[in-house]
């Protein structure tokens, strides 16, 4: 469970999120639809609490993202941008160190992995070390150590990025299953198609404000278009950035 | 889905060891370990070995071959020919232009006796020499010139001696003064002042050798963008940047300890006779611990620049500037050759660099002095170390 009210974060001039309130509840799928540069990332980040906001609350199962900042790591889990794993290293010690960041360990934590391999299809290169992965396969071992301690609450940031078809299906997929065992997921995009077809509740951001929000059929009774497509341009006011 | 308990020294730990295999795995890590422990015995006793050579031709160039000295007006001082003979110089034909001839560098030394000279001296005043050469000629070349110039005072005070004894004056009223130079310089000691350049090869691979971890562990976590992930686990931000510094110093340290045994080992194998020092196990574990401190100081001070750093490419460029930073105080080991002391030793990097040469000639240093040394680097290490926490504090450590 993710509350986020009248979340503010200025870098000098610029206000990245200028007001931000909405919620993202347990066995739902949340999405944060806007163009670039319209605040989603860093929304995000405050809730992950890489940023501290200026102002405003952010709760994660009702813990203050810049008060209990240990517990709310504990309780997410952060696909963040660009997915970054360590080269060096096999697809299975980048999930082991995160996992052993969060107090697992031993038999519990390599049942973890296998049973991530398993859920991501990353059997074949589960041994393999890092370096030459194709993103789709970074993305995969990004995605299964942000799950490695089963977290209440996932937040991934623009989660297709960079991925082929297939394995965009994948995730689809996986997302789909964390919403059916009961988690809170959120996620980052700028693609139309993937938050309509995988979101129970959309928030629209444009220029660091919520332009609209609410379940697709919603969006679409409100703005009086039949056409989920129109209807975000009109919450946005401007075609520039959704693809 | 529940909360575990994480101690601190947990995650320290998995942070330390996840880094050190990681980086363990890299080439460029390696190599440095790799050079440190081969390069450096070759260039120290590459050095060595052309200095012992160079001593052993000096000593056989003047006791074997005679010194061919070109003498302009040879015939107007038979004596002094003569007394040259005996002293193993073999007087030459002078060329025409001996100045431009010793200037072209066809003679290392001409002497030069005038028409005044028989007159003067048979009078008993002073008779006038002149012996040219090039004072900018160094080394091997100049033992010419001492030996020349040697050979011509002893002739001097020879006869400076007789005239006296003629006079019925004792000799020793006109030397005053005799100085008997007693050396009580260890062999050791002695090679010791080759070895001054030790501390600046150790203090140098103290710093390559963490280098790579300073880079990777910070500024280049970032521009792979997994420090952010790392920085969204349930781990406090101080625990990510001391284990990184951990990791490094583990590196940084493993490093020098090659070198030094690299050292140890070469000294007992190389055929070099001029330096007779041993480097067993107790010399080496004494520097090892004794410099200790510097090592950490000298990570966290590559940790704390890598920290604001953007990229790798710019941490590097800094870093080779930063590594530059210990060995200032180490001129003052080439320029002064102080002496340990309690007005020194707190000088990080100075006072290492004194135990280093002071541990090699196999003189012992007070404990008190290595104490002063080891507190001073350590709080400067600690220090460092804050000032890198709070920088990875920031918001901006992200990029």
């Amino acid at each position: 469970m993710i509350e986020v009210s009248n979340l503010r974060k200025y870098f000098g001039s610029v206000k990245a999120v200028d007001g931000v309130s909405f919620s993202a509840h347990d066995g739902k799928i949340t999405g944060l639809l806007g163009p670039n540069g319209a605040g989603k990332s860093t929304t995000l980040r405050i809730l992950y609490t890489a940023f501290r906001p200026d102002a405003g609350t952010a709760l994660i199962d009702k813990l203050d993202v810049t008060v209990d900042k240990l517990a709310v790591r504990s309780s997410i889990g952060v696909l963040t941008h660009g997915a970054g794993i360590y080269e060096r290293l096999t697809a299975r010690e980048n999930i082991r160190y995160f996992g052993e960041l969060h107090g697992m360990s031993g038999k519990e934590l390599s049942l973890r992995i296998d049973e991530l391999a398993e859920l991501l299809d990353m059997s074949d290169f589960i041994g393999r070390r890092a370096k030459g992965f194709s993103q789709g396969q970074k993305t995969k071992v990004a995605l299964a150590r942000a799950l490695v301690h089963n977290p209440k609450n996932v937040l991934l940031d623009e989660p297709t990025n960079g991925l082929d078809i297939m394995a965009t299906r994948g995730l689809r997929e996986v997302i789909q299953r964390l919403k059916s065992a009961g988690h809170c997921v959120l996620f980052s995009s700028h693609v139309m198609q993937e938050v309509a077809a995988l979101c129970d509740e959309i928030v629209i951001i444009a220029n660091g404000t919520v332009a609209a929000s609410g379940s697709p059929e919603a969006l679409r009774n409100d703005t009086g278009e039949q056409n989920l497509e129109d209807a975000f341009v009109k919450a946005i006011g401007s075609e520039e950035g959704l693809i | 889905m529940h909360t575990r308990k994480i101690s601190h020294l947990s995650s320290l730990w998995t942070i330390l060891r996840k880094e050190v295999v990681d980086n363990a795995r890299d080439r460029r890590t390696l190599t440095t370990m790799a050079v440190s422990i081969v390069i450096f015995p070759l260039l120290i006793f590459g050095l060595l070995w052309f200095l012992d050579k160079t001593v052993k031709e000096e000593t056989d160039l003047v006791n074997s071959e005679a010194l061919k000295l070109p003498v302009v007006g040879s015939e107007h001082a038979p004596n002094l020919m003569n007394w040259l003979g005996q002293n193993n110089i073999e007087v030459v034909d002078a060329p025409l232009d001996p100045e431009a001839s010793i200037a072209r560098g066809e003679h290392r030394v001409i002497l030069l006796i005038s028409r005044d000279y028989p007159e003067a001296f048979s009078k008993g005043t002073t008779a006038p020499l002149r012996l040219i050469h090039d004072s900018s000629i160094t080394g091997l070349e100049k033992i010419g010139f001492n030996t020349v110039q040697g050979a011509i005072r002893n002739y001097g005070s020879q006869i400076g001696s007789m005239r006296l004894l003629s006079r019925g004056i004792s000799p020793e009223v006109a030397s005053p003064i005799r100085i008997n130079i007693s050396d009580i310089a260890t062999p050791q000691a002695r090679s010791g002042q080759f070895l001054t350049m030790m501390p600046y090869l150790m203090i140098m691979f103290i710093m390559v050798g963490g280098m790579y971890l300073a880079v990777d562990t910070t500024a280049g976590e970032r521009e792979k963008g997994s420090l952010e992930p790392l920085l969204t686990q349930p781990v406090k931000r101080h625990i990510v940047l001391l284990a990184k510094l951990g990791a490094t110093v583990v590196f940084s340290a493993l490093t020098f300890l090659l070198v030094l045994t690299g050292l140890g080992l070469g000294l007992e194998y190389m055929p070099v006779d001029l330096i007779s020092i041993s480097v067993g196990a107790g010399k080496i574990a004494t520097i090892f611990v004794a410099c200790l401190p510097f090592v950490f100081a000298g990570c966290a001070l590559m940790v704390l620049v890598a920290s604001f750093t953007k990229s790798y490419k710019e941490a590097q460029s800094y870093l080779g500037m930063v590594m530059m930073v210990p060995t200032l105080p180490l001129m003052s080991l080439a320029f002064l050759s102080p002496e340990p002391a309690m007005s020194n030793m707190w000088v990080p990097a100075l006072s290492q660099g004194m135990i280093i040469i002071e541990t090699l000639k196999g003189e012992t240093i007070s404990f008190d002095l290595i104490a002063l040394s080891m507190i001073c680097s350590t709080v400067l290490a600690a220090a460092l170390a804050w000032v890198a926490v709070k920088l990875y504090q920031r918001e901006r450590i992200l990029g």
